[in-house]
């Protein structure tokens, strides 16, 4: 491999991992404090058509990343009624709401694209800091992106300290752990479930619309192909750490690179099997450290005064 | 001494300016069982309030009532003579009421700084300065906590020291505590007492749970006994008053009350044991051979070093400790659940090293496991069928099972075991908890051949009337020949009814003595983990 070909691989796979890190960062927190967003995959898509839709309409691929997160609301909404408030089974709901956005993104695109599928789509332009861009080679090649792509670690940072700083980050490790002790101690741990669950949504949100608004400019049927349930299995890989969530995401974004990588090195490999590195990779991880992991206690257990 | 009438009205509950909380007709159902009914009490500032009853009774009913996470269906509730409604605990720690609850209400994955900050402030958690408060509170009540370790790896009382700093952390004015002494040692049983008179002294309302006497005598300025979700008596001068007390408690003269019972409740000094003493005979042959057993976990620490015991025929031998120091492991071991990983076990002359349940079962060896609902019976299935749930016992006819007969049995056994149910056929788990465990002697007791019981936390859960039932039938064993080993959290239940007492401390066998309450001091410290 060239160097060159070298930092195109690199630049592509931190691209093609920043929505599994949207994501899976906030999937981290919900499942930190206890409930198991399986609807993530369902909210990141809804991100990605709602990001996609209101960047065609309003012009302002900005507006569109608003709006994708304004949609995902609802859908967090209504997971977190069914697991919270009603105590439903929390992959059941999950799954279940997987499908109906799934279904009705894809009667929504019909009906709003139609004839004009396949159409671009307003979306950000790639931008590269100053200094970093006139590195030779990888300057171009690594560091020329969406600025969402600059801003994903300065949110994790973020995200991080309040984790380990701040009550609230307490309150929710402790959600997750033993909710009746949160509520006995005068926090309420259904608010604090809400709370997580649309938070989780906003960061899928802006996942789903990265991919649609950030990086391919379109908008095409189950486009998330399954990014949601990579990122989950990123953080069961990260033991519900930040940190090793983060190289968990990476490693899947690299993977999935892969794909594109190794047929322009001129390695010949069944376009299937390299479709299917980044599940395998992630069904290994899971598989393998399964029964090692330490969950939170309380993680898919609702909770009952 | 205020007698009650059977509405539970009492006249002196006028409020009085001291009253910081009361209780006024208060009621409270769960469906259709009315765990309080009618209650009227008033806790006093300054007052080391002790309530008193047996398990079920509504004491922990009341305090949830009065710590919001339940509300009442009926009367009202005041504080400082003002109408208080708690929706959620939120509410009555802004109230400044705090409370101690039952089973530890700590986050064990976190740290004892952690703990103590959760609901106490907003925006950065600035550790250090909660843990200088914490140092400060506890050289002032003469604790000693770490405030950076993790709760898990604390001990039992160290957890209920954090319990109780995260209480007066809050500073409040009423606190309470629900039953905090029930799983310390002795000593620790004592420094908690001690907190708890100094924070009343400084003008707190202090509500006490508890069924030990011993406790009442030390600390209590009031006493309100609670039977059936009633108040069913109060005193004033609670040290000259228990054995009313407890009579009104247990609702039956002291004089029936078997020995036993009397002295683990602290109400005599049970002569009676020294007579048992004396019924064992010369050494014969042992019924149970515990020999050098260790037995390591899945990730290879050692839970129980080279625990060797032997029982004789009718011998009651009771083992002693604070929970989690290798009780569970000793009795899997001994129920064939988990093979021992070195040593030998040997039940009358069959060595049963390594070998399956059955084969303890065949033996003659009965276990009343320590978790009677997920090991002892299957709820779910009919009372019959958990009284024949081993299989070797089915009576059968060309493979198929003759309900007539089982049932029969199932009646002869109920009656002699006087198991309380409305028939053979209902659900185990209707039954009382006091029910289920007479049944599971009655099971495990029934056993053809059984020459060693194991009882585990027999007791555990029960009201004062099934534990009595439950020693009567665990020492009318022993009278038949049958070697017992009772292994038990309540130190005062193995003194009054075994014949020898060993203390385990991590996963060792530290000590060995006569059950006899002279040897209170000695065992306590043995559990503590000091070498007599």
């Amino acid at each position: 491999m060239t160097t060159a070909m070298l930092a195109v691989f690199i630049g592509s796979s931190i691209r093609l991992a920043m929505p599994l890190l949207l994501a899976a960062v906030g999937e981290l927190v919900s499942e930190r404090a206890g409930v198991l967003n399986m609807s993530l995959e369902g909210m990141m898509l809804a991100g990605a058509f709602a990001g996609a839709v209101g960047s065609w309409s309003t012009g302002s691929p900005l507006l569109g990343l608003i709006i994708a997160i304004v949609a995902v609301g609802p859908v967090a909404l209504i997971q977190a009624f069914l697991t919270v408030t009603l105590r439903a089974n929390q992959i059941v709901s999950g799954l279940g709401l997987n499908i109906l956005v799934l279904g009705s993104t894809t009667l929504g695109y019909r009906w709003i694209f139609g004839a004009r599928s396949r159409e671009t789509i307003p979306g950000f332009d790639r931008w590269s800091p100053p200094l970093l861009k006139d590195i030779p080679i990888f300057g171009d090649a690594v560091f020329t992106q969406v600025w969402l792509v600059f801003a994903v670690p300065f949110i994790i940072l973020a995200i991080a300290a309040v984790l380990r700083f701040t009550v609230l980050g307490i309150s929710v490790h402790a959600a997750g752990e033993d909710p009746g002790t949160l509520d006995r101690a005068g926090v309420s741990a259904v608010r604090i479930r809400y709370g997580v669950i649309l938070f989780t949504g906003s960061m899928a949100a802006l996942g789903g619309a990265f991919i649609s608004i950030g990086d391919i400019h379109t908008f095409t049927e189950g486009m998330t192909n399954g990014a949601g349930y990579l990122a989950i299995a990123a953080v069961i890989f990260g033991n519900w750490t930040i940190w090793r969530s983060v190289i968990a995401c990476l490693l899947f974004g690299t993977a999935t690179a892969l794909q594109f990588q190794l047929p322009a090195m001129g390695v010949h490999v069944p376009s299937a099997v390299l479709i299917m590195s980044p599940y395998v990779l992630a069904f290994l991880s899971v598989a393998g450290l399964a029964g090692r992991q330490t969950a939170p206690k309380a993680l898919a257990t609702p909770y009952w005064r | 001494m205020i007698p009650v009438d059977d509405a539970g009205t009492m006249v002196v509950n006028r409020h009085s300016v001291a009253d910081a909380l009361s209780f006024h007709g208060v009621t409270k159902r769960f469906g259709s069982f009315a765990a309080l009914s009618d209650v009227t009490v008033a806790f006093r500032r300054g007052e080391v309030h002790c309530l008193l009853g047996e398990n079920g009774a509504g004491k922990s009913t009341l305090c949830n009532l009065a710590f919001g996470i339940h509300q009442a269906d009926a009367g009202e509730i005041r504080l400082d003579g003002a109408p208080f409604r708690p929706s959620g605990p939120g509410d009555s720690l802004k109230a400044g009421i705090a409370m101690v609850h039952q089973h530890f209400s700590l986050v064990d994955d976190m740290s004892v700084v952690d703990n103590l900050i959760l609901g106490q402030a907003r925006g950065i958690a600035w550790r250090r300065a909660f843990a200088a408060k914490l140092e400060e509170l506890t050289t002032r009540y003469g604790l000693a906590l770490k405030p950076f370790a993790r709760v898990g790896d604390l001990s039992i009382g160290e957890r209920q020291c954090v319990e109780i700093v995260k209480c007066l952390i809050r500073q409040p004015r009423i606190l309470i505590l629900d039953e905090p002494t029930a799983v310390l040692l002795p000593d620790e049983i004592k420094g908690l007492l001690e907190v708890v008179r100094r924070v009343a002294v400084e003008g707190c309302a202090v509500i006490l749970v508890t069924h030990k006497l011993a406790e009442i005598r030390d600390v209590a300025d009031r006493v309100t006994v609670v039977r059936q979700g009633r108040v069913a008596a109060q005193s004033q001068t609670p040290g000259q008053d228990i054995e009313a007390l407890v009579r009104a408690m247990i609702q039956r003269p002291l004089e029936a009350l078997d020995p036993a019972m009397a002295m683990s409740l602290g109400i005599s000094a049970g002569s009676e044991v020294k007579r048992r003493a004396a019924r064992i005979g010369p050494r014969g042959p042992d019924a149970l051979q515990i020999d050098a057993v260790t037995v390591k976990d899945a990730t290879g620490v050692v839970r129980l070093d080279e625990v060797t015991l032997t029982i004789q025929p009718g011998e009651i031998v009771g083992i002693v400790g604070v929970e989690g120091n290798g009780q569970s492991e000793l009795g899997a071991v001994l129920a064939g659940t988990c093979p021992p990983s070195a040593g030998r076990i040997i039940v009358g002359d069959l060595d049963l090293t390594g070998r399956p349940p059955q084969a303890f079962s065949a033996a003659g060896m009965g276990v009343v496991p320590e978790d009677r609902h997920a090991v002892g019976a299957i709820t779910g299935m009919t009372l019959t069928e958990n009284l024949f749930l081993d299989r070797s016992r089915v009576p059968t006819r060309f493979g198929l099972l003759r309900r007539r007969v089982m049932r029969e049995a199932a009646l002869t056994m109920m009656a002699q075991f006087d198991v309380r149910a409305s028939g053979p056929d209902v659900a185990f788990g209707s039954l009382s908890g006091g029910n289920q465990q007479k049944a599971v002697l009655a099971r495990e007791m029934t056993r053809p051949g059984l020459k060693v019981l194991l009882a585990a936390q027999p007791t555990r859960g029960l009201d004062v009337g099934a534990v009595e039932a439950v020693y009567g039938l665990i020492r009318a064993a022993s009278e038949r020949g049958v070697a017992i080993l009772l292994i038990s959290s309540e130190l005062d239940e193995v003194l009054a009814i075994a014949n020898r007492v060993a203390v385990l401390y991590r996963g060792r066998i530290v000590g060995e003595c006569r059950g006899e309450p002279g040897q209170r001091e000695r065992i306590g410290a043995l559990m503590a983990g000091h070498s007599a």
